[in-house]
């Protein structure tokens, strides 16, 4: 177990190194070299040769890799090259912010789609099967932000229900109200992404658990239907089901750039796409490299609720599949 | 079914010489023809093709310029059947001019992941040992990044703009294929019939080529089939964040951006665009569900019903 | 004249399919007298597995169901019975033993709970009462330390094991009757002797009657009172293990028999096969279901399906034939 963690981990950082690596290169690779990007083209040659040797763009690759490299181990991210704002008091806050969102929507389409898909993976082809399967349908050939933006139309503009944006009213800043009004709009678009894939995943994962010869041992025992489903079939059930989750913790910082773009709401994924376009290297790392390591600790999770959930998988022996 | 071998065998000379069964790929037409969604989707997607080919033709007005007297007028004025946009742009032309831009993303991004992937996923899979290693290692981090932040990362630093969005979409969506080119190939290198034409000498890339990936194909055609409609999603998001297509071009996605600002005065506006994504994009995915179902050789003809205490 | 624990008339089993009904048995008739052991012997696709599916009602829930026909448990039919009625039988009175041992057993629980299930179940015992039970059926089946065992997953057990443990399930409330559907076909060939010696024996101990279903014509004699032979869904032949191997009345029979290597002290000759596939059963030829790989076919058997009839030796057999042909090797 001790063994499997310190490898696990070996293994993680190494995975961390190399997108860290990408993404600088990457930035790097732009035309006209990091320069260009990162000052103003109204300055003189003169100061601009200046500017790059203070912020030692003019170094070789690997030494500026390394000083941010060095400068990360110490917690800081670096400074934006605009009105020189520390990186971290940019990112921290949104990144509470988007867990919000994203966290609310996780969990409502877990509450709902994981008992859903099961009960109609015991009426195969029933109503609520075709319904669900009808939203599925819908909701992975429709994009989600156009779905936001009819959303607002209908409830904001027309109806005037719900706020149109934003994550609290001015003024109402804290308000734990005015918050969850502000979050339902949102939290619908993404929970009915989220939806669409996790019924159908529940369901097929419980209709091949139906189908072992171990479900046909526990009826032969004479065990009534709710046990064999409850019992026999849940159990095993959820083993891949958890594992997905796992796997999708990631989506809790990083799904939202779209819906965080549509509502405006002040989120990791908007404040991303903001930065991209002014071309703030520094924060684009350090959002690249949060989102990292909650890939690889969702993979983390994944594989020891994998080893909980399932008495066959022993981690150290089987485990280190994937990254 | 649940029997193995039995003790008497048969020749098979005393039943009639059955016929010789048809392909795959015939029997999976037969089987693609019959499913109803799998056809409307099929017709419904011929049908976007047809009018974004034509549509230098049939396009009411030049979808980039507007006139300026006439901005936002309504859906049904003269002339403009579903009205123009706060430039005084007709709306139905620029959606006809959208469907070729978005189309044409689709199914270009879709041959290039396959052509990326598959090639990754062969070698990977044949090869084994280090290469297998690195390619896989490579797919892991290529998946720790969130796709769309990859785009947008890329876009940003690079240049938006369409033959760009293309390139970096293909580019970062090819793991899934290579996966399952690797997986297929992983199954098949060790197969007989492989061990027989390596003995005659046939090369690597003779047997990739020829054997392996002729097995791998259905799957791979089912995987680029969706993958077309993801790439379509895909270039409507990066468009409506400003990443995409660029003016004068216009793309649904596009359309949708400018829609969501002038919210308030036409709401329809919006609606046009994402009824076009939703619909070319619900056809591609009952095309390849369809092709899935037809193409699986596992796949049983019969589907027993579950039929619980009469 | 004593009543047959199990009694089977002419059922009809299959499935429901786009295509409409699909029959897996037909009309199939048996008898199992208490402590008798009887074996339906085919090969793959004869139906036999349907067969035991459908006693057990276990059928209706892999997308199949009884056609017609009755099945007779203790007197009573329960072909009809609904499924909240059959949970009280199954697992209590009558008990099944499966062909894979290792996917017969829930991979997330401990046997010994597997076990104990079944007495909570239908015995009404409490945690620890139904956990010393269990322990106890382990050391029954010849498991050695069966406290430690008890406490283990399938994963961690030989498929020998696996087995063992199925059938100390299958034991454990005292069932009237185990349906057995070919109990060692997934086992190493030294295990399948000990699984099926552990059968005999618990049948004389126990004195419980036994299903057994195979296509091992040499399983069959080692354990079984009476034989029948399936063939396309139907039996073909039934009669005493003595009977039916020194007496086959069936050609079908026969051919079994003599594909069976080194049976009758030939060695090294060419080993039998009977020509021909078994036809699907939803497209038998007219008359006798045998005929396209009978070698004594008549114009007879090409226009009536013969019926299981009592034929000289004593046991019955479905075919036209007064007298088979002794013929040459």
């Amino acid at each position: 177990m001790t063994e499997y963690l310190i490898r696990r981990t070996l293994q993680s950082v190494l995975v961390l190194l190399l997108i860290t690596i990408v993404t600088f290169l990457l930035i790097h690779a732009a035309p006209g070299g990091p320069k260009t990007i990162f000052l103003s083209p109204n300055l003189s040659p003169e100061v601009m040769e200046q500017q790059a040797e203070n912020m030692g763009l003019n170094d070789p690759l690997p030494v500026q890799y390394f000083r941010w490299l060095g400068d990360l181990t110490q917690g800081d991210f670096g400074y934006t090259f605009k009105n020189n704002l520390p990186v971290g008091d940019l990112v921290w806050p949104t990144l509470g912010n988007t867990m919000i969102l994203m966290g609310s929507a996780w969990f409502l389409a877990l509450v709902i789609a994981i008992p859903w898909g099961i009960y109609n993976s015991t009426r195969e082809y029933g109503f609520s099967d075709q319904l669900a399967s009808f939203i599925a349908y819908i909701g992975f050939a429709m994009p989600t932000f156009w779905f936001g933006i009819i959303l607002q139309e209908l409830f904001a503009l027309k109806w005037d229900l719900l706020p149109l944006s934003d994550m609290y009213s001015m003024g109402k800043e804290g308000d734990l109200g005015d918050l969850v009004l502000h979050l339902i709009l949102p939290v619908t678009v993404l929970t009915l992404g989220f939806l669409a894939g996790y019924v159908k995943y529940s369901r097929s994962s419980m209709l091949e658990v139906l189908d072992q010869d171990y479900i046909r041992t526990a009826r032969a025992k004479g065990l009534g239907e709710r046990k064999v489903v409850f019992r026999h079939a849940l159990r095993n059930a959820l083993i891949p089901i958890i594992t997905i989750l796992g796997l999708d913790l990631p989506i809790l910082v990083a799904g939202a750039a779209l819906t965080e773009s549509v509502f405006n709401w002040p989120g990791m994924g908007r404040l991303f796409l903001q930065m991209a376009t002014q071309r703030e290297y520094s924060v684009l790392m350090a959002i690249t490299l949060i989102i990292a390591v909650f890939v690889i600790i969702g993979n983390l999770i994944a594989d020891l609720l994998y080893a909980i959930v399932d008495p066959r998988v022993k981690l150290g022996r089987k485990g280190g599949a994937g990254a | 079914m649940s029997d193995t071998a039995a003790p008497v065998t048969g020749t098979g000379r005393a039943t009639a010489p059955s016929k010789r069964p048809p392909g795959l790929w015939a029997t999976g037409w037969k089987k693609f023809s019959r499913n109803p969604f799998a056809m409307t989707g099929l017709v419904v997607l011929a049908f976007f093709i047809v009018i974004s080919l034509l549509a230098p033709w049939i396009a009411p007005h030049d979808p980039a310029r507007g006139d300026m007297m006439l901005p936002n007028l309504p859906a049904g004025s003269e002339g403009y059947w579903l009205g123009t946009d706060e430039l005084g742009r007709d709306i139905l032309s620029r959606l006809l001019y959208s469907g070729r831009i978005s189309l044409l993303v689709g199914f270009s991004v879709a041959i290039g992941t396959v052509i990326i992937g598959t090639f990754i996923g062969a070698v990977s899979g044949y090869f084994g040992g280090w290469i297998d290693t690195i390619f896989m290692r490579f797919v892991d981090v290529m998946n720790a990044i969130p796709l769309l932040f990859l785009n947008i990362l890329v876009l940003a630093i690079f240049k938006a703009e369409f033959y760009y969005m293309i390139l970096i979409l293909a580019l970062t969506g090819w793991m899934g294929v290579a996966r399952l080119v690797r997986g297929t190939f992983l199954q098949l290198r060790e197969m007989q019939y492989v061990e027989a034409a390596r003995a005659i000498g046939v090369s690597n890339w003779g047997i990739i080529i020829r054997h392996l990936l002729r097995n791998a194909t259905a799957p791979i055609i089912v995987n680029a089939t969706l993958m077309v409609g993801g790439a379509i999603l895909s270039e409507s998001a990066l468009s409506y964040l400003g990443l995409g297509v660029q003016m004068p071009d216009t793309s649904w996605g596009l359309m949708l951006s400018n829609a969501q600002e002038f919210m308030l005065v036409d709401p329809l506006q919006a609606v046009y665009p994402g009824m076009c994504i939703l619909i070319v994009v619900l056809s591609v995915n009952f095309i390849g569900d369809g092709l899935r179902d037809a193409l699986d050789p596992r796949k049983k003809t019969v589907k027993p019903r579950r039929r619980l205490g009469k | 004249m004593t009543q047959n624990l199990l009694e089977v008339r002419n059922l009809t089993a299959g499935f429901e399919t786009e295509n409409g009904f699909v029959k897996a048995t037909d009309r199939v008739s048996l008898s199992l007298a208490q402590g008798q052991t009887l074996c339906i012997v085919g090969e793959s696709g004869s139906g036999k597995s349907v067969t035991s599916l459908a006693i057990m009602r276990l059928i209706d829930y892999a997308g199949g169901f009884i056609e017609s026909g009755e099945v007779l448990f203790k007197g009573e039919n329960i072909a009809g019975k609904k499924q909240q009625d059959m949970m009280r039988i199954r697992g209590s009175k009558m008990a099944m033993i499966f062909q894979d041992p290792m996917s017969a057993l829930n991979p997330v629980f401990k046997v010994g709970e597997q076990i104990a299930e079944s007495l909570r179940t239908h015995k009404k015992l409490g945690e620890k009462q139904a956990w010393a039970k269990a322990v106890d059926m382990l050391r029954l089946v010849g498991i050695p330390s069966p406290e430690m065992r008890a406490h283990q997953y399938p994963h961690e057990m030989s498929g020998g094991m696996c087995q063992r443990v199925v059938i100390a399930m299958a034991l454990a409330c005292d069932p009237e009757l185990i349906i057995a559907d070919e109990p060692t076909t997934a086992l190493d060939v030294t295990v399948q002797a000990q699984i099926l010696d552990l059968l005999a024996k618990l049948k004389r101990e126990l004195k419980t009657s036994i299903l057994l279903i195979t296509h091992d014509m040499g399983v069959a004699a080692e354990i079984a009172d009476r034989i029948a032979v399936m063939y396309a869904g139907a039996i073909v032949e039934e009669g005493t293990v003595d009977q039916v191997f020194h007496n086959p009345s069936h050609p079908y029979t026969v051919g079994l028999l003599r594909s069976i290597p080194g049976l009758d002290g030939e060695r090294g000759g060419e080993l039998y096969t009977i020509k021909g596939t078994i036809p699907s059963i939803n497209d038998l030829p007219t008359g006798c279901r045998f005929n396209p790989r009978c070698p004594h076919v008549m114009d007879r058997c090409l226009r009536e399906e013969p019926p299981l009839m009592p034929g000289k030796n004593g046991q019955r057999a479905a075919c036209w034939l007064e007298e088979l042909p002794k013929e040459g090797a």
